[in-house]
């Protein structure tokens, strides 16, 4: 290991010194828009006050419900994980065994990735009514390619010499599988999680948004509806807390699934 | 061109004295390209006592990378026959042992998880697995590494716990293509004392592909020096330096002359593969 | 091991008559599909028109992609998306290279980007409303906000994958930070750049269709939409047909121009 390192200059503040910039500069930011609005050369009735729509928080909690709410999109976006995490990873390892059947329709899957899955809600809407099973199969729809995809991107990636080592001890192909090209895949079988993921997420909070049903995506359409500016603010600002929650638990997970890296 | 040499063990595992444990008769390897047949490997026949360790030795192209594939009976659609202690191969045998030359060991498992991996396909019970994974993870020398992961260790180490996990699984023959390749020379000389010590200890029977002259005459008892493509063996060399052997061996006398005689044979076959290579490139440019 | 390259050297790709497996699977797998579709349609077992029968939904093709005013609103569409691109994609590859050559700057700032991404950026659309009108503006802004952060995310990325030996070459010719960017940062990374080019696309037609089925009088959202309130299934269907054949073309198309052969890689 390359051991020439330049000395560190107090490690405490190098690893301080990000983050602390990061942070200040948004409050600085804040700070301004604050200031501008207060001083009027920003409309407040475009842009609320960074003041009002702190103090929006702990109302929009207590009345509009928020942690059901929360509940409601979080359950969803786990029912449409599961169902995404199940058929996207059978769906590729599917593909990978069958190559006859990879070559014919991979180039399909990756279109489907690509187009604007989230247009298909209103049919979704006829056949599922305004209901959550709607919002979970939006996601699971929208999630779904992309898992594949990555899943059969992992498993077909897997390094000849690992493949080799199996055949060298003589593994059967179930062995060959579970032992070798599943584990190895894996690290591309979490970034396909995470992006299938992504999309299902984008469009359950969207699609919620746009049907006004639901969780968070039906609060801030119905703040909006009502000219709550600083509760719309503060509400968005809610989806985006979830959002990371989702993403930094689903971190934690893959640190834990695999611990080698 | 078996002779059993003065340098291998006489008291091998089983077999009995004199009789080879692996015998590579008559193999010729063909492959279909573009630019017509090529004839990888052209009529090899050596064998292998056991306890003995031989090197192949030869220039890039000389096919000896498809020979440790056609002896680890990974690839087929050859003539000839290679026989693992008097069984014909019909694929990857139990036998032997395969150490390749990229980096192999499973990122995912710790070091005594890869090392204990033959053994969990043997179905061992786990408190047994493990002990004897720790006897053969102290072996290669990594003892009290055995729960970090292969991302935490060096080339030379992850190298090491391949070479454990071959082990652990008991062959009686390794075969080994370049283990050291990717290693630089000083690693590469250290790493060849431990095999030294390794194949002492154990009695193992090593064969070696490499195109390492230093690394082939510090290690071996036997060298077996191959032509350029189509590959032949053109010739066989007796190394009759002292057993045991450590690193110092590198500077004596009789170590340089075994390394100027091989490198004399050597040197020929490697221009031509040279000059082969570059025309062919250059070809490759004019017909695009 | 160069030998092993000639030796496993493929012929070129054949073409793929009728009768190949591949095309043969392709074909089965087509028919059984549109049969599967008829079938139910026929069958009633859905609602009544959720499953329009083959003919109706391509009857309803022939109308939209006849009908001139479908025109006027693709080109709606098309052009909100463009300058959406333009404005997101400049601003993403802006940022982007900040962050890829800065790690101060990547490590103060890139978090709230990786984080900012995943989420559905339709949220932010009454807000786009507020400060762009109603109008054509509020969807450009939509499709903005939606391409710009995979875009910067994917730039900063190709930024530090870039072999750090080409870089000290232009210190060591002492170009400026201009001539950095063109000459040397953007032709290294231009695999990154269209891939999150492509994806940026992708978001961004989301983002700016979404934004016209909520709010909005032109586009192809607001048609998808209009079908759908006048329960005009057939019709809903050939929209969508028609938009999906776009933009995986669109998708292709700025794949290939990548220089990549396929539309596998996101």
């Amino acid at each position: 290991m390359n051991s020439f390192a330049a000395p560190a200059r107090s490690g405490l503040l190098t690893r301080l010194l990000p983050a602390a910039l990061g942070i200040g500069s948004i409050a600085v930011l804040i700070g301004l828009v604050e200031a501008l609005i207060r001083l009027g050369l920003i409309n407040r009735f475009i842009v609320p006050m960074p003041s009002e729509i702190f103090l929006a928080f702990p109302r929009i909690v207590v009345e509009e419900n928020v942690l059901s709410r929360f509940t409601l999109t979080i359950s969803e976006a786990f029912s449409a994980s599961i169902l995404v995490a199940a058929f996207g990873i059978a769906g590729g390892v599917l593909l990978h065994r069958f190559t006859l059947l990879r070559q014919a329709t991979e180039t399909w899957v990756a279109a489907i990735a690509a187009a604007p899955l989230v247009l298909i809600y209103p049919l979704y809407l006829v056949i599922f009514g305004r209901s959550a099973t709607t919002i979970v199969m939006m996601g699971f729809t929208a999630g779904v390619a992309p898992t594949v995809l990555k899943t059969l991107e992992g498993l077909s990636g897997t390094r000849r010499v690992l493949i080799n080592v199996g055949r060298s001890f003589n593994l059967t192909p179930s062995q060959q599988f579970w032992k070798i090209l599943f584990p190895a895949a894996l690290p591309t079988i979490f970034v396909g999680l995470r992006l299938g993921l992504i999309f299902a997420l984008i469009n359950i909070v969207g699609v919620e948004f746009l049907i006004n049903f639901g969780g968070l995506g039906q609060l801030i359409n119905e703040l909006s509806e009502r000219y709550d500016l600083a509760g719309t603010y503060a509400a968005i600002c809610f989806v985006v807390l979830v959002s990371i929650c989702v993403f930094v638990l689903m971190e934690r997970l893959e640190r834990w699934l695999r611990p080698g890296d | 061109m078996s002779r059993p040499s003065k340098g291998a063990a006489a008291n091998a595992p089983e077999a009995a004295p004199g009789k080879p444990i692996l015998v590579v008769h008559d193999i010729v390897k063909r492959f279909e390209t573009p630019d017509g047949i090529l004839t990888a490997v052209d009529h090899v026949s050596f064998t292998v006592a056991p306890g003995e360790f031989v090197s192949l030795i030869g220039p890039s192209g000389c096919g000896k990378s498809t020979l440790f594939n056609v002896i680890g009976g990974l690839i087929d659609g050859y003539e000839g026959a290679v026989t693992v202690a008097g069984e014909r191969l019909s694929g990857p045998h139990a036998a032997i042992g395969m150490i390749f030359q990229e980096e192999s060991t499973f990122p995912w498992r710790t070091v005594i998880d890869n090392v204990a991996f033959p053994l969990e396909l043997a179905g061992l019970p786990k408190a047994e697995r493990y002990e004897r994974a720790r006897h053969f993870v102290a072996l290669v020398g990594l003892a009290g590494f055995e729960r970090r992961y292969p991302a935490e260790l060096s080339g030379g180490m992850r190298q090491r716990v391949s070479m454990a996990r071959t082990l652990a699984a008991s062959p009686k023959i390794m075969l080994m293509d370049e283990p050291f390749a990717a290693l630089d020379e000083q690693t590469r000389l250290l790493l060849g004392d431990k095999v030294l010590q390794i194949q002492q200890e154990l009695k193992q029977t090593m064969l070696l592909i490499t195109h390492n002259i230093t690394e082939a005459v510090q290690l071996s008892d036997r060298v077996l020096v191959m032509t350029y493509r189509p590959g032949k063996l053109k010739r066989e060399v007796e190394i009759d330096l002292p057993r045991p052997r450590t690193s110092e061996i590198v500077s004596s006398e009789a170590f340089g002359r075994y390394v100027a005689q091989i490198w004399g044979d050597l040197r020929e076959e490697a221009s031509r593969g040279l000059r082969d290579d570059e025309q062919y490139k250059l070809e490759r440019k004019d017909h695009p | 091991m160069a030998e092993a390259g000639r030796l496993t050297a493929t012929a070129g790709r054949p073409r793929r008559g009728l009768l190949h497996p591949v095309t043969a699977l392709r074909v089965g797998i087509i028919v059984a599909v549109l049969a599967t579709w008829q079938l139910l349609s026929a069958s009633g077992l859905l609602y009544r028109d959720v499953v329009p029968s083959l003919a109706a939904i391509a009857l309803a093709l022939y109308v939209t992609l006849s009908d001139p005013s479908f025109y006027f609103h693709l080109a709606t569409t098309g052009y909100e998306i463009g300058i959406a691109l333009a404005i997101g994609g400049v601003s993403g590859l802006a940022v982007g290279i900040a962050l890829g050559a800065s790690k101060l700057m990547a490590k103060a700032y890139e978090a709230y980007l990786y984080y900012l991404g995943p989420t559905p950026k339709i949220i932010f659309f009454p807000v786009m409303i507020m400060w762009f009108g109603v109008g054509a503006g509020s969807k450009v802004a939509m499709g903005a906000i939606s391409c710009f952060f995979p875009i910067a995310l994917n730039v900063a990325a190709g930024m530090r994958e870039i072999d750090p030996v080409l870089i000290r070459v232009g210190a060591s010719f002492r170009a400026n930070t201009w001539q950095m960017v063109t000459k040397i940062y953007l032709p290294a990374m231009r695999y990154p750049v269209i891939n999150g080019l492509r994806i940026g696309l992708g978001v961004a037609l989301i983002g700016t269709l979404l934004a016209e089925t909520k709010l909005s009088n032109r586009g192809i959202g607001f048609l998808v939409i209009q079908a759908y309130s006048l329960f005009n299934m057939p019709q809903m269907y050939s929209l969508l047909i028609v938009l999906f054949v776009i933009s995986i073309g669109a998708n292709a198309l700025i794949g290939r121009l990548g220089g990549l052969h396929d539309i596998k890689r996101s």
